[in-house]
């Protein structure tokens, strides 16, 4: 089942039907997304034109010369069950139907046709009503925004599944503009063949996939959700938002898919007998992600804290206390050591303020300490870049330390378009940066909740 | 199914059951005794509509006298509410909790469990958890429920058998899976302390 699902993702041939010479026709935007970056063969299929953007277009799937592995499929509604049944003689085993006009408008009959085609030939479909696949690695891209008003994201191992094409579409902008890594990305749709438990035991065992968020509104597999989410987080993290909750959402989630999204307090119960972390949006989803991405599980809670402004350690300690996260008692070698490097008149305790004068030197010796500090079980570094001290070398000394996995460190920073700059570069070489300390203890507690739950701390 | 077999169900699934046994109305006074050490309760049994407290139909009787009391109020109201017979039940001390189970429309079967009696509507919503749930599951819920110090003794209370306790709230969550025929159980209150955590009343929806 799941060598079925990796033609999505893997497909050595495309073709685009309802590929349009009409650059605002989503057939265009589909068919040039898969011209700038995918490097198997496309076919665009339109009856009316012989080439589009300089490929040769065909009229029907049928007439496609070589294989095809995954069609998409972007024309009305009512025209897609002959297409289906075309690539079905063609051989196409994973198509994606990116129109809407089916059950979410309360036509069941035009879905189900499609659905006993697609069965009649052994096809996988994801959709309809869908904004389908990106795939960093392969460059698969079925979004129909394009590139200039969505950027697509980097390589990395966040993956991504989605009821809802808005929510997708707009996490993988946001990917793009931070900076953060991504893999696989499905929306979708009205799921009238592949769901969501489809996709996540798909990425259950994809190795280009570290991390998964999803964004649920309902389940038609509520069961087989929890037992394929049960297994999937003893292997790789699952984070969900999950829409429709309060009566309102809950009435909005209905007209929008048609799925009934369940009492909210059980699906909480359910996420949280099965370690999945919720997120409240996709702001915060992003932030447990990235760290759990990135960094390695704690093994307790006890954190240690290096500053360059007393100011900012103050807050970390309440923001930490608030989220049930203490600061590590320090040892005492551990004090001597970062003392033998700060001006005499610091005080070195945790937070460890290593004062405004502070250079990359200084913060390197602190974090080494705290690195071989048995009380420390994560490491919170904050770094203020307004003073000049801090040279740019502090993102390699970072870096270094966060490169042997050995704990988890986690950097704070907040200021202007210098201090952005060094947060991106950071964020870039696997250091999650936060700018509200808040955030970073809400997200320090809950990789440190899916650490007790996985065992790895008490 | 009345509530007594109601209780012996419970009790099938391995679950501790406060002793109840009906009585007809005509019963020798001294028969209930043999079976039941004062003080201990005695209600009526009969329409499901009937509030027995409203009616004097509840009594936590301390000797005799209360006893016979009791029968000759309930033979004075009998045609008045179709009384049927009458519930004698050990008394249980300790801390009233509620457990749960139900069949919810998404996710299946779910077992929900938190303070009940009096604790009921000031603690808020139970913790939920979908069935069958292991014990490492029971031990999660009663850590996360609200009040759980009340649980663990708290006010000079007896802290509640932990044993026992997770091992009831696994065979509520084994019934409703095992048991297609059932809608809902509702057990509340039931009752724990040091030694034991008892069914008191129960509610089974078919």
């Amino acid at each position: 089942m799941v060598n079925e699902l990796d033609k999505f993702f893997n497909p050595k041939s495309v073709a685009v039907v309802g590929a349009s010479k009409h650059p605002h026709k989503i057939g265009h935007v589909i068919l040039w997304n898969f011209m700038r970056g995918f490097k198997g063969k496309v076919y665009p299929i339109n009856p009316k034109d012989n080439e589009i953007l300089g490929l040769k277009a065909y009229p029907r799937v049928t007439d496609v010369p070589g294989e095809v592995d995954l069609a998409v499929i972007a024309i009305p509604a009512k025209f897609v069950p002959m297409v289906v049944e075309d690539c079905g003689k063609k051989g196409v085993k994973a198509v994606i139907i990116v129109s809407g006009g089916f059950s979410e408008i309360g036509d069941r009959e035009l879905e189900d046709q499609v659905k006993e085609i697609a069965h009649k030939y052994g096809i996988r479909i994801v959709g309809p009503n869908c904004i389908g696949v990106f795939d960093a690695y392969s460059q698969v891209d079925t979004l129909f925004m394009p590139r200039y008003r969505l950027e697509r994201p980097r390589k990395g191992k966040i993956s991504f599944v989605s009821q809802s094409g808005a929510v997708g579409s707009a996490i993988l902008d946001w990917a793009a503009t931070k900076g953060f890594g991504f893999s696989k990305f499905v929306s979708y749709g009205n799921a009238c063949d592949v769901d969501e438990v489809d996709m996540l035991r798909y990425l259950e065992e994809d190795k280009r996939t570290g991390v998964i968020g999803m964004y649920i509104e309902g389940t038609r597999r509520g069961r087989e959700l929890y037992e394929t989410l049960k297994t999937i987080t003893k292997k790789k993290p699952v984070i969900a938002i999950k829409g429709g909750k309060t009566s309102s959402g809950s009435k909005a989630a209905s007209s929008h898919t048609g799925a009934l999204a369940g009492s909210a307090r059980v699906w909480d119960a359910m996420f949280k007998q099965v370690g999945v972390i919720e997120a409240d949006d996709i702001r915060r989803m992003f932030n447990y992600s990235r760290l759990l991405a990135e960094q390695p599980l704690p093994h307790g809670r006890k954190v240690g804290v290096i500053t360059n402004g007393g100011g900012f350690g103050v807050i970390a300690s309440d923001a930490l206390e608030k989220h049930g996260l203490t600061l590590a008692p320090l040892e005492d070698k551990t004090i001597e050591l970062i003392r033998k490097h700060v001006p005499e008149y610091a005080v070195v305790k945790n937070p460890v303020d290593l004062v405004g004068d502070a250079d990359a030197n200084r913060y390197e010796v602190a974090l080494e300490a705290l690195m071989q500090d048995k009380n420390v079980d994560i490491i919170l570094v904050l770094i203020l870049f307004q003073t000049a001290g801090v040279q740019s070398e502090i993102i390699d000394v970072v870096a270094n330390k966060s490169d042997m996995k050995k704990k988890p460190i986690i950097a704070f920073s907040a200021g202007g378009d210098f201090t952005q700059m060094h947060m991106k570069m950071l964020e870039k070489v696997g250091v999650p940066v936060f700018d509200s300390l808040e955030e970073t203890a809400d997200a320090i507690e809950k990789m440190y909740q899916y650490a007790v739950y996985v065992g790895n701390a008490e | 199914m009345g509530y007594i077999e109601d209780l012996a169900l419970l009790k099938e699934y391995g679950i501790e059951i406060a002793d109840t046994k009906r009585f007809t109305l005509n019963t020798d006074p001294a028969k209930i005794e043999e079976k039941f050490e004062f003080p201990f309760v005695i209600k009526v049994e009969g329409k499901s509509e009937l509030h027995k407290t409203d009616v004097g139909g509840v009594k936590i009787v301390e000797n005799r006298e209360d006893l016979q009391d009791f029968i000759k109020h309930v033979k004075d109201i009998q045609s008045e509410y179709q009384i049927k017979d009458l519930v004698a039940q050990e008394m249980v001390n300790g801390t009233e909790l509620f457990i749960g189970a139900k069949r919810d429309a998404q996710f299946g079967p779910i077992i929900l469990f938190g303070l009940g009696g009096i604790f009921v509507e000031i603690i808020g919503k139970p913790v939920i958890r979908l069935a069958p749930i292991t014990k490492k599951d029971a031990e999660t819920m009663i850590r996360e429920t609200k009040g759980k110090e009340i649980i663990e003794g708290a006010r000079g209370r007896e802290p509640v058998n932990k044993n026992k306790l997770v091992k009831t709230l696994v065979a509520v969550s084994n019934m409703i899976v095992e048991r297609g025929d059932i809608k809902e159980i509702d057990i509340n209150p039931i009752i724990g302390n040091s030694k034991h955590v008892k069914a008191v009343d129960v509610r089974i929806i078919r």
